[in-house]
C-alpha cells in the first residue's frame, strides 16, 4: 500500500454564483521516500490537494489515506494531533512566528509530541543542523534573511520526523541563489533522511529535482516524466 | 507554549503595558468601593452592633444635641437584660459628612478598658486612667493624623496628650479618640457638666435587644429628657443614612469597574487576536488542537487581567492600610480596612474577567478557517 492514497477525490469552491472543481474525482499514489512535483498552472487547485493531504481542508468525496489513516473521517482536534505526529508543512511564504526565535519556532511542533526535554533538544539542534542553521538558533525570523527564514520553516517541517512533508511552493518566494539553496536542501533531506516529499511548483526547473513529476491540468493528472527523462 | 504567549504580550508592550495599567486603576477603585462596602456590612452585623444598645435623646441628630442626664445609666443598670451601662459623651469636629472626621468619645476610662474589645499597640492605660487630658487614638485616625504616644493633639477647644494607639475588633471603634467623661464634660463650648450624649447598654447574653430597648425608653420616659433606644448597628445606620444610600450607590461604581476591565481587556485580546490570526492558522496547521489555541489565548487574556488586578488590588490594599481612610457624619464613622476577603475577591475578580473578556477572541482563534486564513497574504 502507498504511503498516501487518493481516491475518487472531488474537491470544489462556489465562488458567487458560479463553482469552480479544481480537483475532480482524481487518483494519486504516493509511494514512501518518493520525491513527488506537482506543476500546473495558476489557479488549477495544487495547493487545494496539499491541503486535504494535510487534512487543514476536506474534500467532498473521495478518501484520502496518509499513512494507514483515513484523513476524511478525523475530527478537527484529531486531525491536530495527526499532524503533529505524521505531517509537515513547509509554507510559500515561510510562516514563522515572529517572536519566537529560529530555535523556538523549530521547538514548537515537538511540545505537541511527548518528548524528554533532552530528546526534543536533539532533534530541534539535529533539524537546526540539516538546514545549516545552528548558528543562527538565537536570532528572530526579522534578522534572517529570506533563504534562512525558509530554512528555518523547513526545519520546523522536519523536526517532529513526519511521515509526509509537503511543500507549497518552498521557493516561490525567494531569488534564484537562494532557491537553489533550498531545493538543494529539499533532494537532500528526500535522498539523505528518506523523507516523503510532495512539493508545488510552477517552476520547471524546480519540479525537475523531484524524483516524479506531475502536472495537475483541469482537475487531471498528467504524468510528465521519471527522474532524468525530463528536458 | 507559556513563553509564547508572554512573548506576544511583551512584542506589543505598549498596548499590554496601557491594558495592565487601565486595568489595575479600575481594579483599585473596584477594591477600594468594596472596602467602603465592607465597613458598611461590619457597621450594622457583628456583636457589637447587634447586641449593644445606644440610649440617644429622642428627635436628636447631632452628638452635641443630645443631652441626657449622667444619672440615668443607674436606672438602665437596673433594668433586666442590662450587664453594664457607660455613658459617654461624644465630640466631633464636624457634624455633617465628611471624610476627616474626628470623633471624641469621653467615657470611665476602667469601664473602657474592661468593655470595649481594644488593645493598646502603644502607650499605656495606666497613663490614660491617671492623667486628666490623656487620650488613647484608634489607629486609624493617628495613621491619618500621624499621632504618636507623647504627641499634644489640639482641634477646636480640645487638646489632648496621646496616651496610647489602640486597635479594636470593630473596625470602626479605630476611628475613635477616647478621653475620660470628666474631660470632655468639661470642655470650653460644651458645657456638660452631669449631661452625656449618649449610654452605651451591654446587654446579658438571654436578653432579646429590642424588648430591653424599647423597656429602657419606657422607663426614661418619666425622666427629664425622652430618649431614643436603639441598637448600635441600628443606631449608626440611621445616622449614616445619608451616606448609607450613597454607598449603597457606590457598589455600581464597583461593577462598572469591573465592566470597564472586561471591555478594556476583551478590546485588546480581540486586537491582538485579529492581528494574528494567520498566525492561529499556521499553529493549527503544524498541529495545535483548537482547544489548545483557545486555551493560548485565554491564557493572554487572563494574564492580563491578573497583573493589572493584582497591582490594583495590592494597591488599594496598601492605601487602605496605610491612609486609615474613614467616612463620618454626627459622630458615626464608617472605617475601610483592607482585608483578606478584599484581596481574594480581587483576585478572583481579575481571573474570572480575563476568561471572560478572552472568550470570544479565543473561539475566533480556534475556531479560524485554516485555509481561508492561510490565503490571505
Ligand atoms: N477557500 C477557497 N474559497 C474559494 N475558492 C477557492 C478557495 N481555495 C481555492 N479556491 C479556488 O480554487 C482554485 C484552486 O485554488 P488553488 O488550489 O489555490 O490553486 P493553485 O494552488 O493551483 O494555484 C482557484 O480558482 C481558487 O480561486
Ligand atoms: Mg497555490
Amino acid at each position: 500500500m502507498a504511503l498516501v492514497e487518493l481516491r475518487g477525490v472531488s474537491k470544489s469552491f462556489r465562488k458567487g454564483d458560479e463553482t469552480i472543481t479544481p480537483l475532480d474525482n482524481i487518483d494519486l499514489n504516493i509511494e514512501a521516500g518518493e520525491f513527488l512535483s506537482l506543476m500546473g498552472p495558476s489557479g488549477t487547485g495544487k495547493s487545494t490537494l496539499l491541503n486535504l493531504v494535510s487534512g487543514i481542508d476536506r474534500p467532498d468525496s473521495g478518501t484520502i489515506m496518509v499513512a494507514g489513516t483515513d484523513v476524511t473521517q478525523l475530527s478537527r482536534s484529531k486531525l491536530a494531533d495527526w499532524r503533529a505526529a505524521n505531517l509537515g508543512y513547509i509554507f510559500q511564504t515561510h510562516n514563522l512566528i515572529p517572536v519566537l526565535t529560529a530555535y523556538e519556532n523549530v521547538e514548537l511542533p515537538t511540545l505537541l509530541l511527548k518528548l524528554s526535554s533532552s530528546q526534543r533538544r536533539q532533534r530541534v539542534e539535529l533539524a537546526m543542523e540539516a538546514v545549516g542553521l545552528s548558528d543562527r538558533a538565537e536570532h528572530y525570523p526579522r534578522q534572517l534573511s529570506g533563504g534562512q527564514e525558509q530554512r528555518v520553516g523547513i526545519a520546523r517541517a522536519i523536526v517532529a520526523h513526519p511521515k509526509v512533508v509537503v511543500a507549497d511552493e518552498p521557493t516561490g518566494s525567494l531569488d534564484a541563489e537562494t532557491s537553489e539553496q533550498v531545493q538543494v536542501l529539499l533532494q537532500r533531506l528526500n535522498k539523505e533522511l528518506n523523507i516523503t516529499l510532495l512539493m508545488v511548483t510552477h517552476d520547471r526547473d524546480v519540479a525537475a529535482i523531484a524524483s516524479r513529476q506531475l502536472v495537475l491540468d483541469r482537475g487531471k493528472f498528467l504524468e510528465l516524466a521519471e527522474a532524468g527523462q525530463t528536458s | 507554549m507559556t513563553r509564547y504567549v508572554l512573548k506576544t504580550l511583551w512584542r506589543h508592550r505598549t498596548r499590554t503595558l496601557l491594558t495592565v495599567t487601565g486595568a489595575a486603576v479600575a481594579m483599585f477603585v473596584f477594591c477600594f468601593v468594596g472596602s467602603v462596602q465592607e465597613g458598611l456590612q461590619r457597621l450594622t452585623s457583628g456583636a457589637d452592633a447587634e447586641r449593644s444598645l445606644i440610649v440617644f435623646q429622642e428627635n436628636r441628630f447631632c452628638p452635641t444635641t443630645s443631652r441626657l442626664p449622667e444619672d440615668y445609666a443607674r436606672k438602665i443598670s437596673e433594668l433586666p437584660g442590662v450587664r453594664d451601662v457607660m455613658p459617654i459623651q461624644v465630640w466631633t469636629n464636624n457634624c455633617r459628612a465628611s471624610l476627616d472626621i474626628v470623633v471624641f468619645n469621653g467615657a470611665d476610662p476602667d469601664q473602657i478598658q474592661q468593655t470595649r474589645p481594644l488593645k493598646l499597640l502603644a502607650g499605656s492605660w495606666q497613663q490614660f486612667t491617671s492623667q486628666r487630658d490623656a487620650a488613647i487614638v484608634g489607629r486609624n485616625v493617628a495613621q491619618r493624623r500621624g499621632l504618636k504616644v507623647g504627641d499634644q493633639f489640639s482641634i477646636g477647644d480640645i487638646s489632648v496628650n496621646v496616651a496610647g494607639i489602640f486597635q479594636s475588633t470593630v473596625p470602626s471603634e479605630e476611628n475613635l479618640i477616647y478621653t475620660s467623661l470628666k474631660f470632655l464634660q468639661y470642655t470650653r463650648g460644651l458645657d456638660a457638666a452631669g449631661l452625656v450624649t449618649q449610654h452605651e447598654v451591654l446587654l446579658s447574653s438571654d436578653a432579646d435587644p429590642d424588648r430591653v430597648a424599647s423597656q429602657i425608653d419606657e422607663t426614661l420616659r418619666a425622666g427629664s429628657v425622652a430618649t431614643k433606644t436603639r441598637r448600635k448597628g441600628a443606631f449608626q445606620a440611621s445616622t449614616l443614612s445619608d451616606l448609607v444610600d450613597l454607598i449603597g450607590f457606590a457598589h455600581w461604581l464597583g461593577y462598572a469597574c469591573v465592566g470597564l476591565v472586561l471591555s478594556l481587556v476583551a478590546t485588546t485580546t480581540v486586537m491582538s487576536v485579529q492581528d494574528r490570526i494567520k498566525e492561529y492558522a499556521v499553529l493549527q496547521t503544524i498541529g495545535v488542537r483548537p482547544l489548545r489555541a483557545l486555551r493560548l489565548v485565554l491564557a493572554e487574556s487572563t494574564l492580563l487581567c491578573l497583573v493589572g488586578g493584582w497591582l490594583g488590588t495590592a494597591l488599594a490594599l496598601l492605601a487602605l492600610g496605610l491612609g486609615g481612610f474613614a467616612i463620618g457624619a454626627e459622630g458615626a464613622t464608617i472605617a475601610f480596612r483592607p482585608s483578606f476577603d478584599l484581596a481574594l475577591s480581587g483576585i478572583f475578580t481579575s481571573i474570572l474577567v480575563g476568561v471572560v473578556a478572552g472568550l470570544a477572541p479565543a473561539i475566533q482563534a480556534a475556531t479560524v478557517p485554516i485555509v481561508n486564513a492561510l490565503r490571505e497574504a
